[in-house]
This record gives C-alpha cells, structure tokens and sequence, in this order.
C-alpha cells in the first residue's frame, strides 16, 4: 500500500484484509477502523533461519505485523521520513531506519563483505552500517526515517556521486559502493579537513541522503 | 522595514516588520502585546518595547490571575508578560503554531502550551498532564513536528496526542488479541515473542477535533490531576 505524506514527520498508509504490513515497534501514532498490531516473533519475513540470519547479522530490529481494515498513521522519535516507492528493484538500508514497508516486500540481509570483500567491511564500520545491510526487494512501498529532510540523488555510470559516510541513508537500484579516503598527512597530525571518508557511488540507481550528519 | 538580503539570504525584522501575532518562521511566533498575556517560563526569546514579567502568585496581577488562571499546581511555571511591544516566542525549535478559540473549549498538553491570551481561561484537564483553555482568545503550542488534525472515531498512541477540541474526553484502549491462542499463551506466559508496543491507545469519539503530533518524544510535561494539596506527592521533575 503506498504512504500518504501527511507531513514532513509523519504518513498515513491504509490497510486492507489480506494485505500485511511490517512496522517498527512503537511506530504507529493513530489509526482508524479496526486494526491489529502483533509482535512479529521472528523480526520480518522468512521463519526461522531467517531470524536467525537477522539475529546474527545484527539486523533484528522489533517489527510488527499490521493487519486489518483501517488506515495508520506512522511516526517516530521526531524523524523526518522518507517513503520510497519500490518497483521490483532493491532498496538497501539499515534495518533501524525502516519505519514501515509492505508485506509484498521481500526482505532480506546482505553481508557488506559481498560488495568489496575487505573493503566493504571498512566501510560498513565507517558509515555505522556494520558488517550486514538489509536489503528490501519486490514491489511496494518503503517509509524510511532519517535525521534531518531526505533528498535523493540519481547516479548514473556517467556520474559517480560521493556522500558524506555520516550523512548516507540508504540506496537502491545497480549500485557499486567504494569507501574513498583521502587521509594525508594533515589527519596524521590532527588538522584534518573532517571530509577523510566518503561513500562513492558508481553505476544506476538512487541514493538517498540526509540533510544532517547525527545517525539515528 | 523589511530589509531582504542582496543575495535572498536572510530577512531582517524590526520592531515595525515583526509579525504581528503571526509566525516569523517555523518555530518562532510574534506577539504583538498591548496589555497582558499568560505565557510559560522560558519561552519567551527576544522583545521590543516595555514589557515586564511578573511571576503568578505574587504581584499587583491577582485580579487578572484569579479569573484567569485556575491551576495552583502549574502557577510555578507561568508568568503574565505585561506592556506594550512584540514579544518573540520559540520553545526548543520545535513547531510552533498558533490557534484561534472562539468561545470553545481545548485541552492541551501541559508542556505543549506556550502562551495564551486572557480573553481565555486556563484549568488543569482531569487527565493527568493536560490543561484544559475555555473562552475566546488565542494561544499558542509548540509540537515536536507539525500538528496534524483528525476527526474522531479514532485511537491515538498517548504521547502521539498534543490535544483535543470540542470531543468529549479520551477513554483508554487496551488491545491485546495478540495474547489469544497457543501462540499468545506461550508469548503470555513466557515473555518470549514481544509485545507489539501498541497495546494501549487514547479513544476518541463523538464530534470534535483531535490534535497529534508526528512524534512518540513527549514534550516535557508538569503531571496534573491532583489538587494543589497532593501536588507534593505527585510532582515530577520540573
């Protein structure tokens, strides 16, 4: 089901018999009709291994399970939002971020070794991602939550993007990611530029930035 | 005047340019003050003219007080602001807007409210931690991202609620069909599973309006509900 944005800080999503959405715990600021919300035991999709696979990666964020006849509102913690309308690509963010997504999505964990071997750890440790990244796949819509108003930015192979480590939420779409550093000597001796690390992001598809440098 | 900048920077207010009684940006609100107005400790940032503040509960006020300010619990926390000049309003950068009574009734949360015209009457909500304002007037609140407004029948997470207007008041819900089933027996008994989070919600019905803000962070809320006697007791930090 698509969000509705009501403002910049909070949406509004229907929701249907048959139709499931995942939320994050404590998310939801008000509904209408008759609406059930259920603590989803293994954190998302998949059973148990998936749960598992979550728990291990550190991806296991407390969902729950939205199911009804009605409409939610969502909010949280005062966080800007951000919804992403996916159609049959994959969107990556940190299970953290995710204030709601359908049930259609298929969701999923990625080891951000798989991108870069060694290097992709790094860099998952400097963007606070750590060493697994959830990825959300199929067809639907995502509400993510972000310090600070989001916008987007389209790469193409012609036009690499750079982003602040801090400031990247999430991505999707054909995407290669490279950790770039430009430390010299002036970090050695502590008068850096503050700009040593940053995300380069090569190929097609979307990144999405926050207008803020404090994670969530 | 109003100086813009060469460059489309900044706008540059003074004394004649301020809003009156209107928003200058998002989080701050302009008061242009010709007598007296209620308006909560530390919020107000900056003001042109004569303006004195004077603490409730002492000074020449107590006429203006005793028909207009019926809380002994909160009176700590208020000041009346009293002159002629504009006077600049913000709480914290969070939203700030202004609303219109017209011989209405409005309950608020407590940490929520900022600043009121007499012309309304202030008394503490018999639910703890909101202010009820009845009369005519202007008063302004601040909320952590902008106030959205619904129309009952709805259930509202309680510290999503900034308010209400008009409905009659607010019973709890409680939802725990979760807990029904071998599923939610075990989840009962052994904790394994989780809770939802959402079991508890505000109910609204009837006609009216309902305020919520598009956060769970409350704003920082004096409890109310108790006469100034068990105040002591109930008294959180301030």
């Amino acid at each position: 089901m698509p969000f509705t944005r009501i403002n910049s800080k909070m949406v509004e999503a229907p929701v249907t018999p048959g139709q499931r959405m995942f939320s994050q715990r404590g998310a939801m600021l008000a509904y209408r009709g008759r609406v059930t919300f259920t603590p989803s035991i293994t954190g998302g999709q998949g059973g148990v291994m998936s749960m598992i696979g979550r728990r291990v990666a550190n991806e296991a964020t407390p969902l729950m399970v939205v199911e009804g006849e009605g409409s939610v509102m969502f909010g949280h913690g005062g966080h800007h939002i951000h919804t992403v309308d996916l159609a049959g690509e994959t969107l990556y963010v940190e299970a953290d971020r995710l204030l709601a997504f359908d049930g259609s999505l298929r969701q999923g964990t990625m080891f951000m070794g798989s991108q870069g071997g060694v290097m992709g750890v790094l860099r998952g440790q400097v963007t606070g991602q750590g060493l697994f990244t959830t990825t959300l796949q199929g067809k639907g819509s995502v509400a993510v939550m972000a310090h600070g108003g989001v916008f987007e930015l389209p790469v193409t192979p012609a036009r690499p993007v750079h982003v602040d480590p801090q400031a990247y939420v999430a991505h999707r779409g054909e995407l290669r990611n490279k950790l770039v550093t430009a430390i010299g000597w002036r970090e050695m001796v502590g008068r850096g530029s503050g700009e040593a690390f940053q995300l380069e992001l090569s190929g097609q598809g979307t990144v999405y930035v926050q207008a803020s440098e404090e994670r969530l | 005047m109003t100086v813009l900048h060469p460059e489309g920077g900044p706008v540059v207010y003074d004394a004649a340019t301020l809003p009156r009684d209107d928003n200058v940006n998002p989080y701050a609100f302009s008061v242009q003050l010709d007598g007296q107005w209620f308006l909560q400790k530390g919020k107000m940032i900056a003001y042109y003219g004569q303006i004195d503040f004077q603490g409730i509960g002492h000074g020449p006020l107590d006429r203006l007080i005793a028909a207009n300010f019926h809380s002994p619990m909160h009176a700590a926390d208020w000041v009346v602001a009293q002159g002629r000049g504009m006077m600049l309003l913000a709480d914290r950068a969070y939203d700030i807007n202004s609303y219109d009574l017209d011989d209405g009734n409005l309950t608020i949360r407590s940490g929520n409210l900022l600043a009121f015209q007499p012309g309304l009457t202030l008394k503490q909500s018999i639910i703890p931690g909101f202010l009820t304002l009845l009369g005519t007037g202007k008063f302004v609140a601040a909320s952590n991202g902008a106030v959205h407004f619904v129309e009952p029948p709805i259930r509202v997470d309680p510290e999503a609620l900034v308010g209400w207007a008009d409905c009659p008041s607010p019973c709890h819900h409680y939802d725990h069909a979760y807990m029904r089933g071998v599923l939610g027996g075990i989840r009962r008994l052994t904790g394994i599973g989780g809770a939802s989070g959402e079991e508890h919600q505000y109910e609204f019905t009837g006609a009216g309006q309902v305020l919520i803000q598009s956060t769970e962070q409350v704003l920082g809320a004096v409890p109310t509900g108790a006469g100034p006697g068990a105040a002591a007791v109930g008294a959180g930090p301030q």
